[in-house]
């Protein structure tokens, strides 16, 4: 799996949010992971870091009518902006709000799973730089997936199959 | 930015008028392109050349440079990638033993602070109520020449110095001994508004003011009480420990006036009012001792003075504790079970505990709590101060302070001064040499006594020695320079006076990266030079972690623009003030070289640039659960060789205290160095621990040690290292094996007691337990009774009736200049805001994100409402990283050319107490009385 997402770990630091924005060169006002709050203030305040979870029936896939989003084999969903033509309908059915569009272009932006740094052998950096390690990519995909098992982690659910566990609840 | 451009930048600069028609042609490639963009426009706009042409070049030579991380003090590590000469991105450094690769916001920001387009690009004056471009040597001319003329006139104790929070262990050590040279006790820095109060507090009870444990250790303990602290917003890596200790079963407890991020991850929360932290520990001790939860053993063979506790806390019940606190009984008693039943427990505190006016009392409560528990000594347990800036350790420990010379040798003794005179004068590391008299002869002389055994001003209130009549600051003329070197002005409180002051005097110098709100606060048309500083990414030296860590930095890429480092600036000063003799070091790890002959009360020997840079070299044999190399070149050391690290074959210190080691191994044990009072049966004794020390240290009971040979020296003072191998070789650290002192006799509090902050919410309680009396501080008269009193009487209790406090944001950091200048940080935190809570706003009509005015008895701040459970209805809370807005004003026109930051806000200090520390003149901005309405 791509992601595993400790929720019981996560600070809301902004960590995996700037270095996804400074490596990426990430425009203003596109946000390729998302950290979402519940409960803020009272018992029971849970953050939990939301990147694209490259599902394995991504719905945004299906419903594109361009066809400008893919999925490789190894299970990068991408968005080939010269055929988008920003209608937003993968916005609409996407549960995790991955989709963004930035106002001049029209076009979409997501998370990439750092695909440029996968293609050099290396590891998407919203994980590597976790302060506290709560959202984890490992060196691996194998690696994520041991250190799930060794945790109790397990799969996030959702009908279109993210590709990704979790660790405790919201 | 390239060599090739910056040497075209350098010889158009020294011959400008002739080469004005020059188009520069510089090849880069497309990833050096976006910072040469910035760099084309900047030489465009001022004119250096006509155009800039760049080119396509061949593909970007890489080079990966590893560094640490320049903000707070937790130390991480990472990855600097540098293409063709432009810092452009970083990677995780997984093998560092305390981070493994995690940063928060704000050390993924680096690479944009570093390069953003608000850096101070060269040195500017503020001439005619305009900002000027003058050269480097303009620069260093008038701001020598100013300083030497305030010094001839006025002499040198009218010049107050500050700063360098963030700067290397060498720079900070240069600092310190400019001022020494320049003849002023009148230099300060950071740590006097964040830990002065935890030092002092330490010091005195245990012999180190430090935190005891290293990060890393915090895996080990079993129970994590953070009183105090918000580590998740301003520590964050520090919590991925406490996460792994928690995965082993470790409980974590907060104590909070907020329900913070950090609360949000408790086992169990309890919400206190700001302010009552003594009567809260003390309600704790007095539940452990009354039900025999105490570690007797501990206390009867490592303390002395526990019949004074047992005294104090006997007044503080839980129904007492409840009436000051609002902590009901039963939560009370929770916490006290839970840290008492899950040991090591520890006390994790930040700037919660100690800035108050009895901040040295809560520190040393918070101690004597740890010691009754029998945690202190313990990996994971015990006192756990966990500190600001990255460099505020290293920087406290280089003495950047008015009490004490680098390594912690008092002002108030002369022999500090010989000490330091034999320094300066037997190391090779530079040219000079200087009798003690010769230095005494550079410090000015009032009312008969010599300014050089006095302790200068502090931070937190030096603008008063430019505003009070000369008679009542204790020299012979009022400050009239100011030398603000990386020290914002809107972290210390009384803003409108220090406004004032900044207005009044005659020369105000700033070195920073960046220009700060500094520059655009004072209502002035003249008198402010700035002097563009290199950030820590451009530099290289040590630097000191919270865990007594010392890291070595390398230059991720030279100096950008115009800036220079802090050491060249140093030189180039003192050259001009006429002690550059003393600064002219080959290379910086001379500075290094030479702190490891003067520092030895804290046994700074075995830091040494070698072994730094090996431990770097070598961080994969690093085990993470202790931090200790197993195997490879570093065998057995500990990550950092944290101080005290007495030779250098001393492995470090990881845990202060812990006498179940042996020396050699990072064993430690409470200072040998106080005597028994005078009213106790046995004075005048010294204070050693019992007769049994723990089997295979080695170690026996013993006071201080001396030399034994020539002329005998305490190991402070003794440069063959004599005295620190006699101890050792006796299984013993150098400073002995004594005792934590519960009682300090003759303070005025010799155990801490409750004292009702100087704005307190109800005179009824201040009726009960009053502050102290007025009294001088630091060459200042400190308000205390008086202001107290004031508050009563002018009824601020009522027309300000909810208690404000303050703190941080995880996104930005001390100042701010730097994250506020960062476009990311600007957007994932954008506006100054105080935290409300929702019933208290609707009663006043607020709805979330309107404006408001936020007003107390010094002035008022205008600020959006955030509407957030996070403060109960009694309290709101106000981060203090803001400035550029001054009351409702904004200063943005008054910053030189565009260079205000990206975000900018209203100052919380304008408004918070103005309450003050009886020890250290930390100022108390965690309680201060305010009330809310609608802009």
């Amino acid at each position: 799996m791509k992601f595993l997402i400790n929720i019981e770990r996560c600070i809301d630091c902004g960590g995996c949010w700037v270095a996804c924005k400074q490596t990426n060169d990430v425009q203003e006002e596109i946000q390729r992971i998302r950290i979402v709050t519940v409960n803020e203030g009272v018992p029971g305040e849970k953050s939990i870091p939301v990147p694209c979870m490259h599902c394995d029936s991504p719905a945004c896939e299906a419903v594109c009518p361009v066809g400008a989003i893919t999925k490789r084999s190894d299970g990068i969903v991408l968005v080939d902006q010269s055929k988008c033509i920003g209608c937003r309908y993968c916005r609409m059915v996407c549960p995790f709000g991955a989709p963004q569009y930035e106002g001049s272009s029209g076009k979409m932006d997501k998370c990439t799973y750092c695909v440029e740094l996968i293609d050099e052998g290396l590891r998407p950096v919203c994980g590597s730089f976790c302060a506290t390690k709560a959202l984890y990519v490992g060196k691996s995909e194998a690696d994520v997936d041991s250190e799930a098992s060794k945790i109790g982690a397990s799969k996030l659910a959702s009908v279109t199959n993210p590709d990704a566990y979790v660790k405790g609840s919201m | 930015m390239g060599t090739k451009t910056r040497s075209i930048l350098g010889e158009l600069s020294l011959s400008r008028r002739t080469f004005t028609k020059i188009t520069a042609v510089v090849a880069a490639t497309a990833a050096m392109y976006k910072g040469l963009g910035k760099l084309a426009n900047y030489a465009k706009e001022t004119g250096y050349v006509e155009d800039v042409i760049v080119e396509a070049a061949s593909a970007a030579k890489t080079d990966k440079i590893k560094s640490i991380c320049s903000f707070c003090s937790v130390g991480c590590g990472y990855v600097g990638v540098v293409e063709d000469g432009v810092f452009t991105g970083m990677e995780p450094w997984e093998d560092h033993p305390i981070n493994q690769g995690g940063m928060c916001s704000k050390g993924t920001a680096l690479v944009d602070v570093t390069n953003s387009e608000k850096r101070l690009k060269y040195p500017m004056e503020k001439v005619g109520g305009r900002w000027k471009k003058i050269s480097w040597d303009e620069a260093i001319d008038k701001v020598g020449t100013q300083l030497n003329s305030i010094r001839d006139t006025y002499g040198p104790d009218s010049v107050f110095m500050c700063g360098l929070v963030h700067g290397s262990n060498e720079e900070a050590y240069l600092f310190r001994k400019f001022a020494m040279l320049f003849g002023t006790n009148n230099i300060d820095h950071q740590a006097r508004i964040c830990h002065s109060t935890t030092v002092q507090g330490l010091l005195y009870t245990f012999g180190h003011g430090a935190m005891t444990n290293t990060t890393i250790a915090m895996k080990h303990s079993k129970c994590h009480f953070f009183f105090g602290s918000n580590a998740a917003e301003a520590h964050p890596v520090f919590m991925q420990k406490i996460f792994d200790a928690k995965d082993r079963g470790a409980k974590i407890v907060v104590a909070d006036p907020r329900f913070t991020k950090t609360a949000a991850k408790a086992d169990f929360y309890v919400r206190f009012r700001p302010g009552s932290d003594i009567a809260f520990l003390y309600g704790l001790i007095n539940l452990i001792l009354e039900n025999g939860w105490q570690d007797q053993e501990y206390i009867d063979n490592r303390t002395y003075g526990i019949d004074y506790v047992k005294e104090a806390v006997k007044h503080y019940t839980p129904e007492v504790v409840e009436k000051i606190t609002w902590v009901p009984p039963e939560d009370l008693l929770k916490v006290a079970d839970m840290i008492a039943h899950n040991k090591p427990s520890n006390l994790i505190w930040s700037m919660g505990a100690t800035q108050h006016s009895v901040g040295t009392q809560i520190i040393r409560a918070s101690a004597i709590l740890q010691c009754i528990l029998g945690n202190q000594g313990e990996w994971g347990g015990g006192c756990i101060p966990v500190r600001g800036h990255c460099n505020v350790q290293g920087v406290t420990d280089m003495c950047v302070l008015s009490q004490f010379l680098p390594g912690y040798y008092g002002v108030s003794s002369e022999a500090s001064w010989s000490w330091y005179a034999k320094v300066f004068s037997e190391t090779d590391y530079t040219s000079g040499t200087i009798s003690l008299d010769e230095l005494k002869a550079r410090f000015d002389t009032y009312n008969d006594e010599s300014m050089m055994t006095k302790k200068g001003f502090t931070v937190s209130r030096w603008y008063e020695a430019v505003l009070k009549p000369q008679s009542e600051i204790g020299q012979r003329n009022n400050v009239k320079a100011v030398v603000l070197w990386g020290e914002a002005t809107s972290s210390i409180t009384e803003m409108k006076r220090e406004k004032e002051a900044m207005e009044k005097m005659d020369l105000i110098v700033i070195v920073d990266p960046f220009p700060t709100s500094a520059s655009a606060m004072p209502d002035r048309d003249n008198g402010i030079i700035l002097l563009p500083a290199a950030t820590r990414q451009e530099g290289t030296g040590s630097v000191t972690t919270t865990g007594r860590e010392w890291q070595w930095r390398d230059v991720i890429v030279p100096p950008l623009y115009e800036s220079k480092t802090d050491m060249e600036i140093f030189q180039l000063l003192s050259t001009k003030l006429g002690f550059g003799d003393h600064f002219d070091y080959k290379s910086i790890e001379d500075v290094t070289r030479e702190i490891n002959v003067a520092s030895r009360w804290i046994g700074n020997q075995g830091e040494t640039p070698e072994r730094m840079k090996r431990q770097k070299a070598n961080a994969h044999t690093f085990e993470t659960e202790y931090g200790r190399a197993v195997g490879g070149p570093c065998d057995g050391e500990y990550w950092g060789l944290p101080w005290p690290c007495w030779s250098t074959e001393h492995p470090g210190t990881p845990i202060l205290y812990n006498d179940k080691a042996p020396v050699m191994e990072g064993g430690h044990d409470f200072r040998g160095k106080w005597t028994y009072p005078d009213n106790e049966p046995n004075a005048g004794e010294q204070i050693l621990r019992a007769e049994t020390i723990p089997a295979g240290t080695g170690g026996t009971p013993s006071f201080y040690y001396w030399s034994a040979t020539g002329e005998p020296q305490k190991y402070g003072y003794d440069m063959t290292g004599e005295a620190n191998q006699l101890a050792l070789a006796d299984g013993n650290p150098p400073s002995g094996r004594g005792r934590a002192r519960l009682r300090v006799a003759g303070w005025i509090d010799e155990v801490p007691i409750h004292r009702e902050p100087i704005e307190s919410p109800d005179p009824g309680l201040v009726a009960e337990y009053p502050t102290y009396e007025d009294k001088e501080i630091y060459k200042l008269m400190t308000e205390f009774k008086t202001e107290q009193q004031n508050s009563i009487t002018e009824k601020r209790h009522i027309k300000y009736p909810i208690v404000l406090t303050t703190g941080r944001q995880v996104e930005h950091h001390g100042g701010s200049a730097q994250t506020r200048s960062s476009k990311y940080l600007a957007e994932l935190q954008p506006e100054m805001y105080v935290e409300i809570n929702p019933s208290l706003a609707s009663g006043k009509g607020i709805k979330h994100w309107d404006f408001v005015w936020v007003e107390s008895a010094r002035g008022r701040c205008r600020v959006r409402a955030y509407l957030t459970e996070r403060v109960n209805e009694k309290t709101v809370f106000m981060p203090y990283h803001w400035a550029g807005i001054f009351e409702g004003e904004s200063y943005e026109d008054r910053y030189p050319g565009g260079s205000a930051e990206y975000s900018i806000g209203d100052s919380v200090n304008i408004i918070a107490s103005a309450g003050y520390d009886e020890q250290t003149q930390m100022q108390e901005t965690k309680v201060a009385l305010c009330n809310i309405y609608k802009a």
